[in-house]
């Protein structure tokens, strides 16, 4: 008696709670991101486009808090360790650099120069002296003015070793070595400045290279570049409170749950042609995880009208907000984020096995796995669309199902075992699943091995791992070829850890070619990187292309202005306002 | 007494070293290297080596956890990347958190203090208060209905209830806020509604078994001779009931209270991952995951001194409770 | 006895899976991704995507069919209790027997033992062997058969599962050992087997039939929170736990996902809850109901 009602109970709370929400009926509907959308993007030319201030946002009044709700803290905003996308894209709120993009969201990218007057003075037109000339009237938050000094010292702290985490390349090219803390030490040294790098006067900053460096104006576009004030330096501790130059102060920090941005009134707009500084506040919410954030904004309650998910909207809920009145606040976008399949060509030596596998892949179900068009879209080219000059070819078409036929021709009766190394995480070994079963039908035999996730991309990058094949995943820091492909696929430069050359290729005929092409002039390089795109992937086939992320967010009714960036692909903040 | 308490916590003390020293070796045996997170992108073998070194990872073991344990009690120099002078007690620094392993708690601990007590006051009054009551009431309809109550609350699964409940309450409803944590002292009216689901979900499952101990507590101590002679002297039912019973069956409900409590207090992780809360049980599993040995020690060893001393009062709670007891 | 039946019909059904499988049609590992939108990857149709072919619908994101995975991971999880439950049982039987019944030093060192089991935190300790003490047996291009994954897990609520019946086992044991008869059986010379035979285990066997049965639905339940925490069975082996997990994202996009596990899962451990409890009933002399 008791436990017919005990069941009974359990029973009717469970359907009950199913039943609250609505059954509806699931349709197919079709995809609205732009797969055809090329980024196009110069170097500016013309001294006017550097200058302050930036157009108005049509509509956009000063005032309100924006708020950005996200799962985890942001790992740095030490401007000189950031190099995540979220501290990417937070640091210009507080962080001005030599150069910087004037982005319209839509693909169309100008570099233009941010606290320099130009993108840079290439100085014998070799490549090798670059000099900037600073603005005037550019202000830290306390008021004291931004000389050459700063920024100076603000690459040279890039040195220290205890200060990791940013980008290298400005450091590696100074001292034209991979160990550039070695070459010259930060800590002994804090008065002086590193080797190439000198300040002619408190306008000008020059920086002297062993070999040519053409993407400089490019590299100084990342937060590295941030000024810094010696006596500011507080170490280790300047991650958590930053020091700014740009037209917001960090005011409070709780780290892991609240950071709050406030105007910086000592920022002048006519200096900057990027930004504007439309909201009094600007806060960053931590701690709910995806679905939280994405249900917060999609409830667009009174204090979650004015906030962004910065965790975008998962797969699991997507079909709650497609179409309708949601789509004036959503922001979908293609990225540069590109994923493919690595194949270790030091283990899979024979060409028809890469060819092979190139045809067998199942794009659509692998993205069907990920959670579906606004997760991922296919790509089989190893530039994703959004680098400059990108020609789309497929070298091995399968159509979006894969060509098992056409895979099984090529391994002519060979069943070849394969590992496949994927995270511990749940996407991981679901990934896992959906290529083991996919391939197999081909004839493949795939072991899936597990790695714990935080060490997947440290394990995968040793020369000497144990696996074939995995998905590696890249999204340049700039959108030109010369930082993919060279990068990706020159042998010269493996070494027993670390590599980005996963694939492990080292090809002379091939390397010479990426010699011949970084000599070039920056815009005359953009069409020779498409063609070398596809005679990789014609010729050696060192990886499977699988398919570029998608962003796609959700923000509440009263914010505006937000767009995806067109270099990191996600939400940037340089136009963000709040609506009455 | 006194004596009695001296054993104990030198037991306590003893437990609590063979906890800390079994996960450090449990660490370093593992196939694992404690710096892959520490050096991200751009990382080679000569700075992994490095920051090795300043790790003292290359000391022998058991120097390593000898100057672990020198700096909880008297602080430690740790290098320049990790902040230099680390007070006592001094529990590492986080690579992975960039601080402090002792401000990390500083951060966290409330949290999971302020998701636990509240629930185990909730659980512990409606448990206790549900199981007696039907045990006085025994047969009837209420009788029935909370053992199936009881029943269906300890074959509910957590994070079964936790979605369910912010699905009806927080996005159907939209009467309560996302979960989250607000310190009881900046707002005490946030504090509470930014958990109250967390302490319902958690009083459902808790309470459900103390209603059923609590029942058969209560049923065998009024079966026993002492309560019937209580009654026939013409004692008020109240008195019997509440005075008599009631302590009587009260201690084993103590006992396992306290290390239910103590046990929450170490590992709310499915509570915290249901609700989006970073407490102590959050912060565990993450450094696990990164590989984090400093915070992964400290939340170890406070996790055992939570249920050591949950153990040591329970025991004294027992003794005052019962007389029977003796302490030995 | 409806728990009983309840419980005979889901073990009959794990244990006979292939079979099941063979009569349904369909495997756990098949995947029908066709049947998904391109939108999300949840199931077209209505409810999850049930149709006559598929019982409970289809997962989102793999397109597998849940009834055969639910089957399956039904067997899965009733195995790993099981073993779990008799060896944590066997341990602390014997544990408490020889700390109750031998006391003294050696009950003050199992008692120390229990302690500093009962102190280890067990989740965090799972979290750090499970996934990695794979690597210690296999190589790194070596399939990890399915059932080093079962041991492993079962191991893990080995160590930390006998202290509770240790600790009750000894109870009853010290409460035993002051009682005449067993005093009577020691002064007559009966050595201690002979005494833990006749004496203790026939007084013991009820209380320890009790806990094992209610032992079970807590290594259901808690094999299915390793799962929801990523450190149970991993993929493609089907478990309860996992299938929970993925399904709370899903709730309000395809609750149909999510039901099934959920009510399967509250099944079971209902059924052994109230199995254990009326065993309970049954045995003790002490209740008169």
């Amino acid at each position: 008696m008791h436990s017919r009602r005990a069941i009974a109970a359990g029973g009717v709370l469970i359907i009950l709670s199913a039943g609250l929400v609505a059954c509806n009926k699931t349709t197919d509907e079709g995809s609205k991101v732009d797969t055809n959308r090329v980024t196009t993007g110069v170097i500016a030319t013309d001294p006017k486009d550097s200058r302050g201030p930036a157009p108005e946002v049509p509509g956009a009044k000063k005032g309100g808090t924006f708020t950005i709700i996200r799962q985890t803290k942001i790992s740095h905003m030490d401007p000189q360790r950031v190099y995540s996308f979220a501290g990417l894209m937070n640091a210009p709120l507080y962080a001005r650099t030599l150069t910087y993009w004037k982005d319209d969201g839509k693909g169309h990218l100008t570099l233009v120069g941010d606290l320099a007057e130009t993108p840079g003075k290439n100085v014998n037109n070799d490549c090798k002296v670059w000099e900037y000339k600073l603005k005037s009237g550019l202000k830290f938050e306390d008021g004291r003015p931004i000389t050459s000094k700063e920024v100076a010292y603000g690459i040279a702290r890039s040195f220290d070793p205890d200060l990791t985490g940013g980008p290298t390349y400005v450091q590696e090219w100074l001292a034209d070595n991979a160990q550039y803390d070695q070459v010259w030490e930060f800590k002994t040294n804090k008065t002086a400045l590193p080797p190439g790098l000198s300040t002619p006067d408190t306008s000008t900053i020059k920086f002297e290279f062993a070999k040519a460096r053409c993407d400089l104006p490019f590299a100084l576009s990342l937060p590295a570049s941030a000024p810094l004030p010696s006596d500011k330096d507080t170490g280790v501790n300047l991650d958590n409170q930053p020091f700014s130059s740009g037209p917001y102060k960090i005011t409070k920090h709780q780290v892991g749950v609240e950071l709050v941005l406030e105007r910086n009134t000592n920022w002048d707009p006519a200096t900057d042609p990027i930004r504007h500084q439309y909201p009094d506040k600007i806060v960053w919410t931590f701690g709910p995880n995806a679905e939280q954030g994405a249900n917060r904004v999609i409830a667009d309650s009174a204090a979650d009208q004015t906030a962004l998910a910065w965790n975008g909207v998962p797969a699991s809920l997507v079909a709650k907000v497609v179409g309708g009145s949601y789509t004036s606040r959503t922001l979908n976008a293609p990225t540069p984020s590109a994923n493919r399949l690595t194949i270790n060509t030091q283990r899979v030596k024979d060409l028809a096995v890469r060819q092979a596998l190139n045809y067998a892949i199942d794009r659509e179900g692998l993205i069907k796995t990920l959670g579906g068009a606004t997760v991922a879209v296919p790509m089989t080219t190893l530039m994703p669309p959004s680098t400059l000059g990108f020609q789309s070819h497929d070298a091995y078409p399968a159509g979006p199902n894969g060509n098992i036929d056409q895979a099984k021709k090529l391994l002519a009766g060979k069943t070849p075992e394969l590992v496949l190394a994927v995270s511990d995480n749940t996407a991981g070994t679901e990934t896992g699943t959906q290529l083991k079963n996919n391939l197999e039908k081909a004839g493949f035999k795939i072991t899936v091995k597990t790695i714990p996730t935080d060490a997947k991309l440290d394990e995968t990058k040793k020369r000497d791992n144990p696996w074939d094949i995995w998905i590696d995943n890249w999204a340049a820091d700039w959108p030109s070829g010369a930082s993919i492909l060279p990068v990706l696929f020159d042998g010269r430069g493996i070494k027993a850890e670390g590599n980005s050359n996963t694939a492990f290729i080292n090809d002379d005929a091939l390397n010479q070619e990426f010699d011949r092409v970084l000599a070039m002039d920056p815009s005359a390089q953009a069409p020779e990187w498409a063609k070398l795109d596809k005679r990789i992937m014609t010729d050696l086939a060192p990886a499977v292309p699988l398919y570029v992320d998608v962003a796609y967010f959700l923000h509440g009714s009263k914010v505006g202005g937000l767009y995806v960036s067109s270099v990191f692909g996600y939400p940037a903040f340089t136009d963000v306002h709040v609506k009455a | 007494m006194f004596r009695y308490l001296v054993k104990r916590l030198l037991s306590a003390a003893l437990t609590l070293i063979a906890v800390s020293v079994v996960s450090f070796l449990m660490f370093f045996a593992l196939p694992r290297d404690p710096v892959t997170g520490m050096c991200p992108k751009n990382c080679n073998a000569e700075r992994l080596e490095r920051v090795r070194q300043e790790l003292g990872l290359n000391d022998p073991k058991h120097e390593q956890y000898l100057g672990y344990l020198k700096g909880i009690f008297t602080g430690r120099d740790l290098g320049s990347s990790q902040g230099g002078r680390c007070d006592a007690p001094c529990l590492g620094y986080s690579y992975v958190n960039s601080e402090a392993v002792t401000d990390t708690f500083g951060r966290v601990l409330p949290v999971t203090l302020s998701v636990v007590i509240p629930a185990a006051v909730l659980w512990l009054l409606l448990g206790v208060g549900l199981g007696v009551v039907s045990a006085l009431r025994r047969g009837t309809m209420l009788d029935g209905l909370s053992i199936g109550f009881s029943l269906t609350g300890a074959s509910m699964q957590l994070y079964f209830v936790g979605a369910v409940l912010q699905i009806v309450f927080i996005y159907n409803l939209k009467i309560l806020p996302v979960p989250h944590y607000t310190p009881l002292l900046e707002n005490p009216v946030d504090w509470a509604l930014g958990l109250v689901l967390a302490w319902w979900a958690l009083a459902f499952l808790f309470s459900a078994i103390y209603a059923r101990l609590s029942r058969a507590q209560m049923l065998e101590t009024l079966s026993e001779d002492f309560i019937r002679t209580a009654r026939a002297q013409g004692q008020p039912k109240s008195k019997v009931y509440g005075r008599h019973a009631l302590r009587a069956a009260i201690t084993p409900i103590v006992t396992i209270a306290g290390l239910d409590v103590g046990g929450a207090l170490g590992g709310t992780v499915i509570t915290e991952t249901t609700f989006g809360i970073q407490g102590l049980g959050r912060t565990a599993v993450d450094a696990v995951r990164a590989g984090d040995l400093p915070t992964i020690m400290a939340t170890v060893l406070i996790s055992a001194a939570f249920i050591v001393v949950a153990n040591i009062v329970v025991d004294l709670l027992y003794a005052s409770i019962d007389p029977r007891v003796r302490l030995r | 006895m409806a728990s009983g039946i309840t419980l005979i019909v889901l073990m009959a059904v794990a244990l006979a899976a292939p079979l099941v499988e063979a009569m349904y049609g369909i495997g756990p590992h098949e995947q029908f991704q066709y049947k998904l939108s391109s939108l999300g990857g949840i199931p077209l149709g209505y409810l999850g995507g049930i149709s006559g072919e598929h019982w409970f619908g289809l997962e989102p994101g793999l397109g597998r069919d849940i009834f055969i995975r639910l089957v399956y991971g039904m067997r899965t999880s009733l195995f790993i209790a099981l073993a779990a439950a008799v060896i944590t049982t066997v341990i602390g039987v014997v544990a408490g027997t020889v700390a109750g019944y031998v006391g003294g030093k050696v009950d003050a060192v199992i008692s120390w033992i229990i302690d500093f089991a009962l102190a280890m935190p067990f989740l965090i300790v799972a979290l750090a062997v499970v996934p990695t003490i794979a690597l210690r047996f296999y190589g790194p291009r070596e399939e990890i058969p399915g059932w080093f994954r079962v041991t492993v897990l079962i191991g893990v609520f080995a160590v930390f599962g006998w202290t509770g019946t240790a600790r009750l086992v000894r109870g009853q044991v010290l409460s035993l050992r002051e009682r005449e008869f067993v005093e009577a059986a020691r002064a007559s010379g009966a050595r201690l087997g002979h005494i833990v035979r006749h004496e203790l285990l026939p007084n013991l066997w009820a209380p320890i039939l009790v806990t094992f049965s209610l032992a079970v639905p807590s290594y259901v339940t808690g094999e299915a929170a390793l799962s929801f925490l990523g450190i149970g069975m991993v993929e493609p082996t089907p478990d309860f736990g996992a299938m929970i997990f993925r399904s709370l994202s899903y709730l309000e996009t395809d609750p149909a996902y999510m039901v099934f596990p959920g009510v399967t899962i509250f099944v079971l451990v209902l059924a052994y809850n109230l199995f254990g409890d009326r065993l309970r009933d049954a045995l003790d002399p002490k209740s008169k109901r």
